[in-house]
């Protein structure tokens, strides 16, 4: 007998892939692209497609566990007394500490109506705007700079603008490992002739289809973006219509340009000059050019600037808002899009609108039948913060680990011991539910209903293929409960009635209904009579007055650099093979293809400190030290090393810092100064020969 | 775009100017059977199974690669085209060792075709274990038909270039790199390949009978 197939949306990363799943017996036995994927044109990569078998994996919570003492075993427990236990100590902690001693963190490898559901919860019944999610330490620093730009927080077209485009610059991204089918998608362009500039301190796979490498060192992005605008500038190819017509504050960037001229570039950046004018005549001279970005650009002190740095190039060349020319960044996970969309944000409701804006949040008042703070909320960090500082309580962790993949991981551990109370909500013990009072069994995106949103805006349908394990219930069952226990009964019976609520509260939501969504989902803003917004900006930037806005930002040293006793830069990324904090693929057979991190060494840098391929080494920062192999490779730059932290044994996060992005305080993760030596050598330094 | 008009069966319908006879085909919901054909990639005119009949042809012409004209008459039940297609699927199957799992498109055309069994016991490729290195893609390489989907989907689709063609005539097959297995070949495990082969001789091996 066949099941029926479910046609559904990927929960891994941000490229939003159609997947059809075929379901028996109880378990995935295979997925298969849907050819009509508007983002994946019948195409996957092997997490989606392959990394299915976690759904099923022993080790999935089946029941809620209760730890009754600080560092005592777990034991399984009914939902009624985990609920009431939760009652009980939120309801405590408010009382005793008041509502802002209490913080939530959303999920975004969640749905949007489950994300929604639980900003209500924080906001509606505890009280307080203490809500955050994943998106602070990644691309919250995107969000800020296109909003800052040119109004709306998302990129200006859809993957499809690589087709168009006559060439690309690629930056701090590597999409055939992190977004493997948008990957291929620009593969497929350059080999039929797109022009592609690659700027990373590695070499990249796409760098060997590109015409055009550049290697700055890890932080000195914004001196290569005003130097590709000083170029530009210099050269001829500003867009003087459409800068006089539809923007402001040229002027204040043509003020800072000379400075950076691409000699001063390469003094800072050490990108040969030659190579950076290069760039900017290969962006300026193509009718159509796109710009990409990742992590590499916004995980840094300064992320926030150079993505509207970024912002600028575009703007001046006025490759904005038409086919093949847009700003593409590659948001990590599944839902990173949504769940701020959603308004899982300390500062802001749905669509990004400020929890301080009196008329928005008296329509939220209305709605929900509760006053509601206007005073903004902790982000993460400073969750952790007020958690050491003793004002911060009870956090009820929903589909995160922060203990793994947060920066600072001592810092991060010694907050979750400092709370009176944690709830996790996860799918899988891990890191982070050491430390929690109460673990409720969650579901993964193959069993649950409800909406994604992908890099492109794209809010597109997700389908129940399977049913969630023992006693574990979906994330949108155990809010509601949750929330109804606590006193705020959630009025919705189905997720497609929260999008319902979502789009009534929410202009930019306004013509989304789970109904029209459809196959191909709708990318928003979407008109009350469902017309989606595949391009921004044709017309007019969404900010008041419709100009979109120069930023003129100098560059500025990133917070950490090498030094005597740190001498080489520490990059973190991803693997293809892996997600994230891997919860989901270590449980699958993708640890049959890559079993381990690893740190990626130039053999001139290992030969120099005796290191051969596969020895076990010491990477020591200024705030702590792991171990693991090396691989020697020239793929990096002589002076930079680069890992993952998809292994909790590896604990890679233990390097970072606590430097972050000024405006958003998304973590460096991408300049951690290290010292690199094999396993045993003593960690005194040889004393330099005279 | 500008659009043509064509009949297919006798029905008119417009296509955008391009379009192949068997886009005209599908889109007068007409079927024509294919091979060595996947919308992905782009199109191959090797099998010769698509074969249907044009208004003044001398001969049936091979849908996928055959652009529309305006005002082209095009015949999908063809009696020489149709006789064409079932000889082809027929001396296909003739090659492999076993019949093709039910669910494969291979099996799906024979049987539309009404082809049966082979009546040419001549040899067949031998049965062989499937190599399953890899832990997720299997090559079950006896079922292989060489209709060369796997390895456009690699280029095509993917951007991987790890499959290659290998062999003549009879011994055509496919190959994983220098013939070393998926796993010690460029192969990035997309799966692309499994997903269009015709036959199941590239699956997952969680399918594997």
């Amino acid at each position: 007998m066949t099941e029926p197939t479910i046609t559904t949306t990927c929960g891994y990363c941000g490229v939003g892939c159609r997947l059809e799943a075929h379901p028996r017996d109880g378990a995935i036995a295979s997925i298969s692209p849907a050819l009509d994927g508007p983002a994946n044109l019948g195409h996957t990569c092997l997490k989606g497609r392959f990394a299915h078998r976690f759904a099923r994996h022993r080790e999935r919570l089946t029941a809620p566990l209760i730890r009754d003492g600080r560092g005592g075993p777990a034991r399984a427990a009914g939902w009624d007394e985990a609920v009431e236990r939760i009652v009980a100590e939120l309801g405590r902690i408010r009382a005793a500490h008041g509502p802002d001693a209490i913080a939530g963190l959303a999920s975004s490898r969640a749905t949007n109506e489950d994300c929604y559901a639980m900003q209500r919860m924080m906001r509606a019944v505890i009280g307080t705007n203490n809500i955050d999610n994943c998106s602070r330490v990644c691309h919250s620093p995107t969000s800020f700079a296109l909003r800052k730009a040119l109004g709306l927080s998302g990129a200006t077209g859809s993957f499809a603008d690589f087709d168009h485009a006559g060439a690309t610059i690629l930056i701090g991204a590597n999409p055939t490992e992190g977004h493997p089918v948008v990957g291929a998608r620009i593969k497929q362009a350059t080999l039929r002739g797109m022009r592609l500039v690659t700027i990373d301190p590695r070499r990249i796979e796409l760098a060997d289809y590109g015409v055009l490498h550049l290697a700055p060192r890890p932080g000195a992005n914004a001196a290569v973006m005003l130097g590709i605008a000083h170029v530009l500038e210099r050269d001829g190819f500003v867009d003087r219509e459409f800068v006089s017509a539809r923007t402001e504050g040229f002027d204040a960037l043509l003020e800072l340009l000379p400075s950076y001229t691409p000699e001063a570039v390469e003094a800072i950046s050490g990108v040969p000059a030659a190579d950076l004018e290069r760039a900017a005549h290969i962006y300026g001279a193509a009718e159509n050019a796109c710009i990409s970005w990742g992590l590499g650009v916004t995980e840094h002190k300064y992320g926030s600037e150079v993505v509207q740095l970024i912002c600028d190039v575009a703007l001046m060349t006025g490759k904005i808002g038409r086919p093949g020319s847009a700003l593409l960044p590659l948001r990590g996970q599944n839902n990173v899009q949504g769940s701020s969309d959603m308004g899982a944000l300390p500062d802001t409701y749905t669509a990004y609108r400020s929890v301080a804006d009196e008329q928005v949040a008296r329509s939220f008042e209305a709605a929900w039948g509760v006053p509601l703070s206007r005073t903004k909320g902790y982000t993460i960090p400073q969750m952790f913060d007020a958690a050491v500082a003793g004002e911060l309580k009870a956090m009820y962790i929903f589909g995160e680990d922060v203990a793994q993949t947060d920066p600072n991981t001592a810092h991060v551990v010694h907050a979750l011991e400092s709370l009176d109370f944690l709830v996790c909500q996860d799918i899988f013990e891990t890191e982070t539910t050491k430390y929690a009072d109460v673990i409720l069994p969650a579901s993964s995106f193959l069993e649950k209903s409800g909406t994604f949103t992908n890099a492109e805006r794209r809010v597109q349908l997700v389908a129940p293929a399977l049913d969630p394990p023992g006693e574990a219930r979906t994330d949108f069952e155990i809010i509601k409960v949750v929330s109804a226990a606590l006193g705020h009964e959630l009025p919705w019976s189905t997720p497609a009635d929260a999008m319902d609520e979502i789009a009534a509260l929410t202009p930019d939501w306004a013509g989304i209904s789970h109904a029209r969504l459809g196959r191909h989902g709708l990318q928003w803003p979407v008109a009350p009579d469902g017309t989606d917004a595949p391009i921004l900006y044709e017309r007019e930037f969404a900010r008041e007055g419709g100009r979109a806005h120069f930023a003129a930002l100098p560059y500025k040293a990133p917070g950490d650099a090498a030094d005597e006793e740190f001498p080489l830069i520490l990059v973190t990324g991803r693997r293809l093979q892996h997600y994230n904090a891997g919860t989901m693929t270590r449980r699958t057979g993708n640890v049959e293809l890559v079993d381990a991190d690893v740190l990626e060494i130039h053999p001139d840098d290992a030969a120099r400190l005796w290191i051969s391929d596969g020895d076990r080494i010491s990477v020591r920062s200024r705030v702590g030290r792991i171990e693991l192999p090396a691989h020697v490779t020239d793929r990096i730059e002589r002076g930079h090393v680069f890992t993952t932290f998809h292994f909790p044994e590896t604990r890679t996060n233990l390097l970072v810092g606590a430097s972050a992005d000024v405006n958003t305080s998304c973590p460096e993760y991408k300049v951690v100064a290290v010292d690199v030596r094999p396993i045993g050598e003593q960690p005194a330094r040889v004393p330099a020969l005279a | 775009m500008s659009e043509l008009t064509v009949t297919v069966d006798g029905t008119t319908v417009a296509v955008p100017a391009g379009a192949t006879a068997l886009d005209a085909a599908r889109a007068a919901g007409r079927w024509v059977p294919t091979l060595c054909f996947d919308a992905r990639q782009a199109p191959f005119g090797a099998c010769r199974a698509c074969l249907v009949g044009v208004e003044g042809a001398a001969n049936p012409l091979p849908a996928c690669t055959t652009r529309c004209r305006e005002g082209m008459a095009i015949d999908t039940e063809d009696p020489a085209a149709r006789r064409v297609a079932h000889a082809v699927v027929e001396l296909v199957l003739s090659e492999l060792p076993r019949a093709p799992a039910p669910d494969t498109e291979l099996a799906q055309v024979a049987q539309r075709l009404g082809v049966g069994a082979p009546r040419w016991p001549g040899e067949t490729h031998a049965p062989a274990d499937p190599d399953v290195r890899h832990p997720y893609l299997a090559f079950q390489h006896e079922l292989c038909i060489s209709c060369g989907r796997c390895v456009r989907a690699c280029d095509e689709l993917q951007g991987t270039f790890a499959l290659t063609a290998t062999g003549r005539g009879f011994h055509a097959n496919v190959a994983a790199g220098l013939d070393e297995g998926f796993r010690a070949s460029a192969c990035v495990a997309c799966g692309a390949c499994a997903d269009t082969c015709p036959t199941d001789a590239i699956t997952e091996v969680s399918l594997l009978p």
